[in-house]
């Protein structure tokens, strides 16, 4: 009974909250936030806010065209794959105070697992057989290899600046991380961790693979690139991931350096003299609210503004922007974390 | 259940994919003025797709020469179902000034179902949407009908 009941929670947490739905309903929203400001910003009306669910709506019901030259089976589920990577990976972000795993939960596994959807997009493009995905997907490989570096070096600094706060060395759980903030206040607060967050705020939009990094998907230049031969439902799941990644990264970044906003809001419920399952609701709520709040912002200070003022850049910029630049805030963050500043 | 919610979104979400069959590049100008800031078709969801695999309206400018004709024909066919098929301008209709030219195969309709035709040498913007926004609509009367 228990265990069946055990099952049912997590199926929840899958496909309903902080997994499938929420990510889902919240990503589409910021896509669609971040494709509205762009527009502002041109001087143009721009598309209605629920835009992107149109369009996913409307590749679920378009045909769905394998090429010849396809590895049928490796082409048609990339897409699945690269969702369940992200829903995945949407169960071990907290919601500030709210998580789902409490101490497997480690950024060493959310590293891991950000890169299953590009992966999936490399595996679905190279089954594709199309030149135009072939150059796309040597591109996207680049792009991950300069964007990890300096997010590994970030989260080293995340994990050394707690660990050490804490007299355990180096910290990588996500729920102690968030914990610590929540006694000590967030971690942006601190001197040696302003590098770091920049350097986050940096490596966002390389990550979502959003504007002047969007040389893997330069739909000027080489059509698309991996989603060439893409179309219909397996389109749509792609848009959707990218979507959800939006999300998740951006969301990340509010656990590792303003996971302390939970407690105020849990101060502050108390402080109405509420308690029990409705104030425990009620927070939960106001903190999902939020969350989504921050992630708005978020994505249009770090996505919509910089898409809006910036041209694409050629691949081997993008590579040397993140490997000098946003690499040398990280490691300021790490020295500085490494001498206890 | 996701019916009603298909039909809907593909009024609202038609990518369009452009192919020039030998244009003198006024009509693409004037697409492209349709598309920033001035007319904004992406208010109504309409957005320039990379490829043709991604596009529902296929906007076709110039007289269809010969050695473009191949080429135009394998294009639309990479358009997944339900597609339209928008003409701009008088020459892919009529063949315009090009007309009898030993290079010309137009008028498009010879070869494909056209469903929307643009007139005008070139079209004005306003023209141009109104012209995809009854593809639009043609669109979604296929998308009806499909299964």
């Amino acid at each position: 009974m228990l265990l069946v009941l055990n099952a049912l929670k997590y199926l929840a947490y899958i496909l309903i909250f902080p997994g499938f739905l929420f990510s889902f309903l919240v990503g589409m929203l910021l896509t669609g936030i971040d494709r509205k400001i762009v527009a502002r910003m041109q001087k143009r009306v721009g598309p209605p806010i629920l835009q992107p669910f149109y369009d996913f709506f409307k590749l679920l019901g378009k045909e769905t065209i394998v090429p010849d030259a396809a590895n049928r089976r490796v082409f048609l589920l990339a897409p699945l794959v690269g969702l369940a990577g992200i829903t995945v990976l949407q169960l071990f972000i907290p919601v500030f105070h709210f998580h789902v795993f409490d101490n497997v939960a480690d950024v060493i596994v959310i590293l891991y697992l950000l890169l299953i959807p590009a992966l999936a997009e490399i595996l679905g493009a190279a089954a594709s057989g199309s030149p135009y995905a072939g150059v796309g997907l040597s591109r996207e490989m680049v792009t991950i290899l300069a964007v990890e570096l300096p997010l590994l070096l970030v989260l080293l600094a995340v994990a050394k600046t707690v660990g050490s706060a804490m007299g355990r060395g180096l910290v990588f759980s996500l729920s102690t991380i968030v914990g610590y903030q929540e006694l000590h206040g967030s971690l942006i607060t601190k001197l040696s961790m302003i590098p770091a967050a920049v350097a986050f705020l940096l490596i966002i939009p390389g990550e979502t693979g959003s504007h002047p990094f969007d040389t893997a998907e330069a739909e000027t230049e080489i059509c698309e690139g991996m989603m060439a031969e893409y179309s219909g439902a397996p389109l749509g799941v792609y848009k959707l991931t990218h979507a959800m990644k939006i999300f998740t990264v951006v969301s990340l970044f509010v656990a590792l350096f303003l996971g302390g906003i939970g407690a105020g809001i849990q101060n502050l419920v108390a402080a109405i003299g509420l308690s029990g399952a409705f104030a425990g609701a009620l927070s939960l709520l106001l903190q999902i609210l939020v969350l989504v709040l921050l992630s708005i912002v978020l994505t249009i200070v770090c996505i919509s503004f910089v898409h809006a003022i910036t041209a694409r850049l050629r691949i081997e910029q993008v590579f040397k922007y993140y490997w000098t630049i946003v690499t040398c805030f990280a490691l300021v963050s790490l020295v500085m974390a490494w001498y206890g500043l | 259940m996701f019916k009603k919610l298909i039909e809907e979104s593909t009024g609202k979400s038609p990518w369009l994919f452009h192919i020039n069959a030998g244009s003198c590049n006024g009509c693409d100008i004037e697409l492209v003025a349709v598309l920033t800031p001035r007319y904004d078709a992406e208010r109504l969801g309409f957005k320039l797709a990379g490829s043709p695999r991604q596009a529902d309206i296929v906007v076709v400018t110039g007289p269809i020469t010969a050695q473009s004709l191949p080429r135009v024909l394998r294009t639309i066919e990479q358009v997944p179902e339900p597609r339209c098929i928008v003409t701009m301008g008088s020459c892919p209709q009529s063949g315009n000034v090009f007309r009898g030219s030993y290079s010309i195969c137009g008028p498009l309709s010879k070869y494909v179902h056209v469903d929307v035709d643009v007139a005008g040498c070139t079209p004005k913007p306003e023209a141009v949407i109104d012209g995809l926004a009854l593809a639009t609509k043609i669109l979604q009367q296929k998308r009806r009908e499909m299964k």
